[in-house]
C-alpha cells in the first residue's frame, strides 16, 4: 500500500498539518509501511457480516435540561492567546477563503 | 408565475431549527440567545482538552416530536456522528450530527402550493445535531472574533427531497414547517434570531426529463421573503446560462439581499471531506416503543387537523378557518373564546379583526382575556352595546383591563334597552313631532329613521337603535 | 493517617523524594511549585478521607487545577487548566494530595516516553534504558519510591507497559469503571485512567478512589465505586488461561522462564489453568493502529492556537495559524499518527481500514468472551515481550515499537480489566506478568494478583 507524497500533501491540508517538502518523502514511507502492516487485518474474511464492537454502556444515558454554572475556574479571557470586548481573535480567513454562512 | 419555455425548477431544502431547551445539546450551558460573547461556555463548547458531551433530554423529547409531526419514522436505535472539519467557530474540529444511523427518515408534510394545489413534501430525514458558534469577519480589521455562545445549541437538521417546483412553493413549504413546528413546541422558527436557517438546492431540467440537471447550492437567505428572491434569481441565472449553450457548475452560490443577486462563493482548495465516524465517546441512543408512543401523545393537535376541525365544528369557511389557526396562540384564544360562551362566528370575526390588529400592535400579544371578549360579545347581542360602543370597549380592556360592563357603563356607552324607558322617549319625540307623524302615516315610511335619529337624540345616543325602531314601529302602527 | 501534621509531614516528605528523583526527569512540575501546592494542599485535605494524606503524582495528560497540563506536548506549553478532571476531584475528596504532574509521550502516543516534548524520561535503575510508556513518568516516579502511586492511562497498554518495565504494579480498569472526564482523549473508545503503585494494595486502592459513575462522562458505567477484595487464602476455585498466542515460540527464553514460574505458583496457590486460545491475536496490532490513530484525529482536531494553548508565529490568515501552529506544536510521532488517522478516515479509505478495524476488533472481543464463558476466570500473559530496551532503540521504525504493546492492546480493544504485577528479573531488570478479568470483575482479577505478588520472587532472575 503506496501513498504518494501528493495523497501525503492532500492528508496534510485536511488535517491542517505543515508539512515540509523535505519531509515528504520519510512521511510517505513511513506511512506506507504502517499502512502496508494494518491492511494484513482484510486478509480476514469472516468479519464480513459482524456488528462493530463499542465498549461502553448499551445506550446514551440522558441528562435534565437545567442550566448549571460552567464549573470554570476562570474564564475565556485568561485562557486566550487573543481577546478583546469578550471575543476571542484569530487571523482572518485567507483572502481565497469565504466565510462558512 | 410560469418561467418561460420549457424549463422545470426541482428545488430540496435542507432547514436547520433550533430546539427550545434551556441548556445546550451537549452541556449544561444556556441556549439563550443574546447574551454577551463567551459567557454561556463551559469546557465543552469550549473545546478544551479533556471535556466530554452529555446529551439533553429536552431536545430528544423535542426532535422525536418535530419528527413525528412530520410523520417521519422514528428508528428506536440511532448514532451520533462526528463531521470533522476545521473552522474557527467550531471548537473541538468536529461536529456532533448524525450521519449513518440518523434518528428519523419518511418523513412528510403537506402543503398549499401556489401553482399545484395541495402538495406533499417528502421529508428525506430528521437528525439531531449541535449549533456552531459564530465568527463576526468585520469587527476586528485584519482579525474574526468568535462568539461560541451558540456553539452546542441543539439542532434538528430537516432534508427534504428535490419537491418543490417553484420557489414559491419552496417558501410555502417552509410556512407551513415554521407552523408545524411552533405548533408542536419544537421552535421559535424565528429566522431573524437565527432559530430557523436555510440552503436550498437548485437545479433546472427541460419539462419531461426525469434526470436530474446539475445543482447549486444556494445559501446566505436570511428571512422567508428572500427565500423566494433568491431561488428566483438563481433560478433565472441558470435558465440564461443553459439558453446561451453553456453548462451549469456545481457550486455554492451566495445571495445578496442589498442587490438581490447571487455569486458563487469563493472555494477552498478542495471540497470538503467530512470523515464521518460514530462519535465513541457517545454511546448508541435507543428508545423504547412507549417513549415514542409517549411523545406522539405529547403532541398537540396539528394546524392542518385544527383548521378542518375548527371549519366543522364552528361553521366557518375554510379561509377564516386558516386565518384563525395559523398561530396556535390564536387558535388557542378563539376555542377559549367560544368556550366561554360566545357565538362562534361571532368569535371569529372578533378575532380575526379587533383581536389581531391589537396583537399585532402590541409584540403579539392576545391582550384580552378570552373570558372578557366572550362577555363583551354576549352584550352586543343582548343590545346592551353597540357593535361600534364595543369595539371601544375592547380597546379600553385590551388598554387598562377590566370589567366589560363596567368598562362601558364608565365610558357612558352602554346603551338603554328598558323598553319602558325608551316607549318614554318615543312619545316625547312623537309628540314633538306631530307634523313628521301624520306625513309618516300617509305613507312616508322613510321618514322612521328621522324617528330614530331624533330618539337617538333625546337619550343622549344611549338608546339601543334596534328596539327604538321596534317601538316607533309599533307606536306608529298603533 | 487523620492528623493534620502528619499529612503536612507527608506532603513535605514526597516533595523531598520527588526532588530526589529529578534526574529521571519524571516530574514535569518545578520543585518549588510543587513542595507549595503539597504543603497548601495538606492543609486543605479532608481528613476523613480513605487516602488522606497520601501524594500521588498525575500523568501530565490529566487536567488538574494545581499545576499544567501539557500532555508532553509543545502544542499545550504552560496550558493552566480551568477545570480539573473528575479523578483527581474524587482523589482529593479522599483526602489525597496532588503531587505533581508526570512526563509521558505526547498525548499518550508512544511506548517509551522518548517522544515528550519535555525530554524522555529515564528507567530508574538503567539511565541508558527507557521507563516505557506512555505513563513513563508515573511509573519511573513510583519505582523510585518517590510515591506510592500514581495515575497513568492507557489507550494500548500505557501503563502496564511502563509498570512491566519498571517493576512496579499496574492497573487498567474495565472500559466505563472510571470517568474520563478531564483525562485528554487519545483514543476515545480505548482509553481509559490507570493506576501505577508500589504494590497491588496501593494501586488498587487507588484505583477505588477513582472509580464509579460519573454523569459527565456519558461512556462512564452507572456503577458505584469497585468494591476492594480481601487477599485470599489460596485461588482453589479459580480457573486460569493460559492463551497460547501470548506464548510464541520466539517469545524471550528469559521472559517465558519468569511466566513459567508465575504460573506454577498459580497452580500452588490452588488454581486450575488451561491453556486456551485467541486466535485473533495477531491482527491485534493492526487493529490497533487504525482505530486509536482514527479518533486521535478527530480528538486532536482542536488544538490549533485559537482559544488556548500557545501561538506560532504571526500568521496571515487563519489557516495558517492552524497549520503552523499543528506543524511545529505536535512532535513527529504525534504527526504521523493524525495524518495516519485522517487517512483511514478519509473518503475512499473509511470502509477498507476503519470499518473493517471495528470489525476486527468485535471478533478479538469475541475471542475473549468465548474463552470466558467456558469457564474461565481469569488468563496469565507476560505483559511485555521484553525488558526495558535501550533509548533511541526503537525510534526509526515506528512498526517495532508498535510491537512492544502486542500482549496488552487486546484488553484496550476488547475493554477489558488487566493487572501487571512484577513477576522477576531478567539480567537485572524488572518484568511483569499480567492478569486479564472480565468486564467489570476486577475484584477476581485483584484476588489473584494479591495471592500472586504475596509468592512470587520478583526480585528474583526468572
Amino acid at each position: 500500500m503506496s501513498v504518494t507524497h501528493d495523497e501525503v500533501r492532500k492528508i496534510a491540508r485536511l488535517a491542517e498539518l505543515d508539512v515540509a517538502e523535505e519531509a515528504l518523502p520519510v512521511l510517505a514511507e513511513q506511512m506506507s509501511r504502517i499502512l502496508e502492516y494494518v491492511a494484513q487485518i482484510n486478509a480476514v474474511p469472516a468479519s464480513e457480516g459482524v456488528k462493530p464492537f463499542i465498549p461502553g454502556p448499551d445506550a446514551v444515558r440522558f441528562r435534565p435540561d437545567e442550566v448549571k454554572p460552567s464549573g470554570l475556574a476562570f474564564g475565556p479571557a485568561e485562557l486566550a492567546p487573543a481577546f478583546k470586548d469578550g471575543f476571542f481573535l484569530v487571523p482572518k480567513l485567507g483572502a481565497f477563503e469565504e466565510p462558512e454562512l | 408565475m410560469p418561467h418561460g419555455g420549457s424549463w422545470e425548477t426541482v428545488i430540496g431544502l435542507e432547514t436547520h431549527v433550533q430546539l427550545r431547551t434551556a441548556s445546550k445539546m451537549f452541556c449544561s450551558c444556556s441556549a439563550a440567545f443574546g447574551a454577551p460573547p463567551n459567557t454561556n461556555v463551559c469546557p465543552l463548547c469550549l473545546g478544551l482538552p479533556g471535556a466530554l458531551p452529555a446529551p439533553n433530554e429536552q431536545a430528544l423529547k423535542l426532535a422525536v416530536r418535530a419528527a413525528l409531526a412530520l410523520s417521519c419514522t422514528v428508528h428506536p436505535r440511532s448514532l451520533f456522528a462526528r463531521k470533522n472539519y476545521f473552522y474557527p467557530d467550531l471548537p473541538k474540529g468536529y461536529q456532533i450530527s448524525q450521519f449513518e444511523q440518523p434518528l428519523s427518515t419518511n418523513g412528510a408534510l403537506s402543503y398549499l402550493s401556489p401553482d399545484r394545489g395541495v402538495v406533499t413534501a417528502t421529508i428525506v430525514r430528521l437528525h439531531i445535531e449541535e449549533d456552531a458558534g459564530k465568527s463576526l469577519h468585520d469587527r476586528f480589521p485584519r482579525q474574526t472574533a468568535i462568539d461560541l455562545n451558540r456553539c452546542g445549541v441543539p439542532l434538528v437538521e430537516i432534508v427534504t427531497g428535490p419537491d418543490f417546483r417553484s420557489p414559491h412553493e419552496a417558501r410555502a413549504y417552509l410556512q407551513t414547517l415554521k407552523q408545524v413546528l411552533e405548533y408542536a413546541g419544537i421552535s421559535d422558527c424565528d429566522m431573524e434570531k437565527g432559530s430557523l436557517r436555510v440552503d436550498a438546492n437548485l437545479s433546472i431540467r427541460r419539462v419531461g426529463q426525469s434526470a436530474l440537471g446539475t445543482k447549486t447550492e444556494v445559501k446566505n437567505i436570511n428571512s422567508f421573503a428572500y427565500v423566494e428572491k433568491a431561488l428566483t434569481v438563481e433560478r433565472d441565472r441558470q435558465m440564461a446560462v443553459l439558453e446561451a449553450g453553456g453548462t451549469i457548475t456545481q457550486q455554492t452560490m451566495l445571495y445578496d439581499s442589498k442587490t438581490n443577486a447571487v455569486r458563487p462563493q469563493r472555494s477552498k482548495e478542495e471540497s470538503h471531506d467530512y470523515r464521518y465516524f460514530p462519535d465513541p465517546d457517545l454511546p448508541p441512543l435507543v428508545l423504547s416503543e412507549e417513549f415514542i408512543a409517549e411523545q406522539q401523545t405529547l403532541l398537540p393537535e396539528l394546524p392542518a387537523k385544527k383548521r378542518e376541525r375548527f371549519a366543522a365544528q364552528y361553521a366557518l369557511n375554510m379561509t377564516d378557518a386558516a386565518v384563525i389557526t395559523a398561530e396556535r396562540a390564536v387558535a388557542d384564544y378563539y376555542e377559549a373564546v367560544v368556550h366561554a360562551g360566545a357565538d362562534s362566528k361571532t368569535a371569529a370575526n372578533w378575532v380575526m379583526t379587533e383581536v389581531l390588529a391589537d396583537a399585532k400592535d402590541h409584540g403579539e400579544a392576545l391582550r384580552v382575556p378570552p373570558g372578557a371578549l366572550a362577555n363583551l360579545i354576549g352584550l352586543v347581542r343582548g343590545g346592551t352595546l353597540s357593535h361600534q360602543a364595543a369595539k371601544r370597549v375592547f380597546a379600553e380592556v385590551a388598554e387598562r383591563g377590566g370589567e366589560p360592563r363596567n368598562v362601558a357603563e364608565a365610558l357612558g356607552v352602554v346603551q338603554v334597552g328598558d323598553t319602558g324607558v325608551v316607549a318614554g322617549w318615543v312619545s316625547e319625540v312623537l309628540a314633538a313631532n306631530p307634523t313628521e307623524v301624520t306625513r309618516y302615516k300617509g305613507g312616508e315610511v322613510k321618514l322612521l329613521q328621522f324617528f330614530v335619529g331624533q330618539v337617538m337624540k333625546v337619550s343622549r345616543g344611549k338608546a339601543d337603535p334596534k328596539l327604538v325602531q321596534k317601538v316607533l314601529e309599533e307606536k306608529l302602527a298603533a | 493517617m487523620s492528623d493534620p501534621s502528619e499529612a503536612l509531614a507527608s506532603a513535605k516528605a514526597a516533595a523531598d523524594r520527588i526532588s530526589k528523583a529529578k534526574r529521571l526527569n519524571a516530574c514535569l512540575t518545578p520543585i518549588k511549585d510543587l513542595r507549595k501546592s503539597l504543603v497548601a494542599q495538606a492543609q486543605a485535605a479532608h481528613p476523613s478521607g480513605v487516602l488522606y494524606g497520601m501524594p500521588v503524582a498525575v500523568k501530565d495528560n490529566i487536567c488538574t487545577l494545581e499545576f499544567t497540563t501539557t500532555c508532553g506536548s509543545k502544542i499545550l506549553g504552560g496550558y493552566h487548566s480551568p477545570y480539573e478532571a473528575s479523578a483527581c476531584a474524587k482523589l482529593k475528596a479522599a483526602g489525597a494530595l496532588i503531587a505533581g504532574k508526570t512526563n509521558c509521550d505526547e498525548f499518550g502516543m508512544g511506548s517509551s516516553t522518548e517522544h515528550s516534548a519535555y525530554g524522555r524520561s529515564l528507567h530508574p535503575f538503567d539511565k541508558t534504558r527507557v521507563p516505557g510508556g506512555s505513563s513513563g513518568g508515573s511509573a519511573a516516579l513510583v519505582a523510585a519510591g518517590a510515591v506510592p502511586a500514581a495515575l497513568g492511562s492507557e489507550t494500548g497498554g500505557s501503563v502496564r507497559q511502563p509498570a512491566s518495565l519498571c517493576g512496579v504494579v499496574g492497573i487498567k480498569p474495565t472500559y466505563g469503571r472510571v470517568s474520563r472526564y478531564g483525562l485528554v482523549a487519545f483514543g476515545s473508545s480505548l482509553d481509559q485512567i490507570g493506576v501505577l503503585g508500589r504494590s497491588v494494595h496501593d494501586a488498587a486502592r487507588v484505583l477505588s478512589v477513582i472509580s464509579g459513575r460519573d454523569p459527565r462522562d456519558s461512556t462512564c458505567e452507572d456503577r458505584d465505586s469497585l468494591r476492594l477484595p480481601t487477599v485470599p487464602e489460596s485461588l482453589q476455585g479459580f480457573v486460569i488461561g493460559i492463551p497460547k498466542e501470548y506464548f510464541p515460540t520466539d517469545l524471550d527464553p528469559a521472559v517465558r522462564r519468569a511466566c513459567d514460574r508465575a504460573i506454577r505458583l498459580l497452580k500452588e496457590l490452588g488454581a486450575a489453568v488451561r491453556e486456551v486460545s485467541l486466535p485473533h491475536t495477531a491482527y491485534a496490532i493492526a487493529t490497533y493502529y487504525i482505530v486509536a490513530p482514527a479518533e486521535a484525529s478527530s480528538n486532536l482536531a482542536r488544538y490549533d492556537g485559537a482559544r488556548y494553548g500557545p501561538r506560532f508565529n504571526g500568521s496571515e490568515d487563519v489557516r495558517a495559524l492552524y497549520r503552523t501552529t499543528r506543524g511545529e506544536g505536535f512532535g513527529a510521532e504525534v504527526r504521523r499518527r493524525v495524518m495516519l488517522g485522517t487517512y483511514v478516515l478519509s473518503s475512499g479509505y473509511y470502509d477498507a481500514y476503519y470499518r473493517k478495524a471495528q470489525q476486527m476488533r468485535a471478533l478479538i472481543a469475541q475471542d475473549f468472551r468465548n474463552v470466558f464463558d467456558r469457564g474461565v476466570d481469569l488468563l496469565f500473559t507476560p505483559t511485555t515481550p521484553t525488558p526495558a530496551f535501550k533509548a533511541g532503540e526503537k525510534l526509526d521504525d515506528p512498526v517495532s515499537m508498535y510491537l512492544s504493546d502486542i500482549f496488552t492492546v487486546t484488553a484496550n480493544l476488547a475493554g477489558l480489566p488487566a493487572i501487571s504485577i512484577p513477576i522477576g528479573r531478567v539480567k537485572g531488570l524488572p518484568l511483569g506478568g499480567q492478569i486479564v478479568g472480565q468486564a467489570f470483575l476486577e475484584d477476581e482479577m485483584l484476588e489473584a494478583a494479591y495471592a500472586l505478588e504475596r509468592v512470587v520472587p520478583a526480585l528474583e532472575e526468572a
